[in-house]
């Protein structure tokens, strides 16, 4: 819509999805997935088993900070994967739980993992007759969690300069799985940072070894803008902080059970 | 909108709302949104255009119970729907509680915000109706305020929960004007 009005895009014809809510606005457990249909809004994920397990604890930290109480009630979940936009918090936070994401057009339907979804800035591997029709993920294991960290300068409003999700299991201070995703790698879409991951992988969560990754390992993969909101320097710096920040929250998360 | 689309290509279509209890069935053009429909066919002027695109709140109405931005709706997307803007909040002649506390704390200034502010507080004391400072905050902090009342806001939601707990729903307008 906003893009609609201040001429961004003119559309030539505009397909109301809302009326799909009746079939696809679910957000249920089946199977040992969590499924959750794309007309799901950001409101009903805050107030489903999502933000009250402590494993999924990311989806209760997206919705502190995301947008305002009646930005929550239109948002769907597949309209934040749709949109193809680095600041797509359920998006950031969806491709750390290794989501993949079903689309449906009348030649069928068809599975795709949501980290080979995105091409470019609002460019999605996916043709305009598909539909955006669920978005699943495997159930966590114990000894998991997520978080999400989002830094603005104020709240309420839409767009972090960063923002980090992580998911990671821990066992015996050792990392056994993480993911950490980003709003940006260096590409103009949300992304994981892969490199970091596999530094994680199979190591005590030490201060030495958080410090390490952050520092040594992340700027290393990582290549920021710099723009009328922040300089690359400044978001390279807020992504290390936050990533410290993140990690520290799921070893707590986890501990705290 | 857009000029420049050809009017023509996008027939009429009829919508059903009930607002503030009132039932209508207007014809809207496909892209109209809720906004342009509530002010310029129906003449609801308390709803509000600040930015148009869902981050100043001061075109906020209840709809089936939620709060949305009037601005991010299509009309279309509105039908058959139960919709609530300040015209609504009160019966003819009558001040609601929560009108009645933003006057009290004399948190009005321009007064361009308020609609907006006074139904995210009406939705907020629907759901909530003992909030702390922190949740009247964080649903507020959705409704700019370019006069800066907002300290006072969140004072004035306090006082009208206190009134809707004595039972004090509305108010009478001509008792409140004459002198006591
Ligand atoms: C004021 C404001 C604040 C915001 N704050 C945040 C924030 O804090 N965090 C955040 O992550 N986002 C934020 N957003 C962005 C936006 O609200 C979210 O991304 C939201 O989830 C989009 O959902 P929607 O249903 O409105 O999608 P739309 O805006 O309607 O659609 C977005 C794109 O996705 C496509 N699309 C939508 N649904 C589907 C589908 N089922 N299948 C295929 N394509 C589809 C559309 O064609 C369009 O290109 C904000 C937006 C505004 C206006
Ligand atoms: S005019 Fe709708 S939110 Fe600002
Ligand atoms: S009183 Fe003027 S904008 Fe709020």
């Amino acid at each position: 819509m906003v893009l609609i009005r201040d001429d961004v895009v003119r559309p030539k014809a505009v397909l109301d999805l809302w009326p799909l809510r009746k079939e696809l606005a679910f957000i249920k457990r089946e199977g040992g997935w969590v499924k959750i249909g794309a007309l799901a809004t950001i409101e009903e994920i805050c107030s489903s088993f999502l933000v009250r397990d402590c494993r999924y604890a990311g989806f209760s930290d997206m919705c502190s900070h995301f947008a305002t109480p009646y930005i929550r009630s239109l948002a769907t979940i597949g309209g934040n994967i749709g949109a193809a936009h680095p600041l797509s918090d359920a998006t950031i936070l969806l491709l750390t739980l290794d989501s993949e994401v079903k689309l449906v057009s009348i030649r069928g339907e068809r599975w795709v993992k949501l980290d080979k979804l995105f091409l470019g800035e609002r460019k999605l591997a996916k043709d305009s007759s598909e539909l955006i029709a669920e978005v699943r993920f495997k159930e966590v294991p114990e000894n998991s969690s997520t978080a999400l960290l989002k830094f603005d300068r104020r709240w309420g409003h839409s767009m972090g300069y960063v923002v980090v999700a992580v998911y990671a299991q821990i066992k015996d201070n050792v990392v056994r799985e993480v993911r950490i995703a980003f709003d940006s790698i260096g590409r103009p879409f949300p992304e994981r940072a892969k490199k970091t991951e596999k530094f994680l992988r199979g190591r005590g969560l030490s201060e030495d070894v958080i410090e390490w990754a952050c520092t040594e390992v992340l700027p290393k993969e990582m290549k920021r803008i710099s723009d009328y909101r922040a300089s690359a320097e400044y978001r390279l710096e807020l992504s290390k902080v936050l990533l410290r920040r993140a990690l520290l929250r799921i070893k707590s998360r986890i501990r705290g059970g | 909108m857009s000029n420049s689309l050809s009017e023509d290509r996008y027939p009429y279509i009829k919508v059903k709302l009930s607002v503030n209890g009132r039932d209508y069935e207007v014809s809207v053009r496909p892209y109209e949104r809720l906004i342009d429909v509530l002010r310029y066919k129906l003449g609801l002027t308390s709803v509000k255009e600040g930015c148009g695109r869902g981050e100043c709140g001061a075109c906020v109405v209840i709809m089936d119970g939620k709060l949305v931005p009037s601005c991010l709706v299509l009309a279309v997307r509105a039908n058959n729907k139960k919709i609530l803007t300040l015209e609504g909040l009160a019966p003819e002649g009558k001040l609601h509680a929560i009108q009645k506390a933003f006057l009290d704390v004399m948190s009005v200034q321009c007064g361009y915000c308020l609609p907006g502010v006074i139904l995210a507080t009406k939705w907020l004391l629907d759901k909530n109706p003992s909030p702390t400072d922190q949740e009247i905050k964080e649903v507020l902090g959705g409704q700019l305020c370019r006069c800066g009342s907002y300290l006072r806001f969140v004072k004035a939601v306090k006082l009208a929960v206190k009134y809707l707990k004595e039972g004090k729903v509305y108010f009478d307008i001509q008792e409140l004007m004459s002198p006591p």
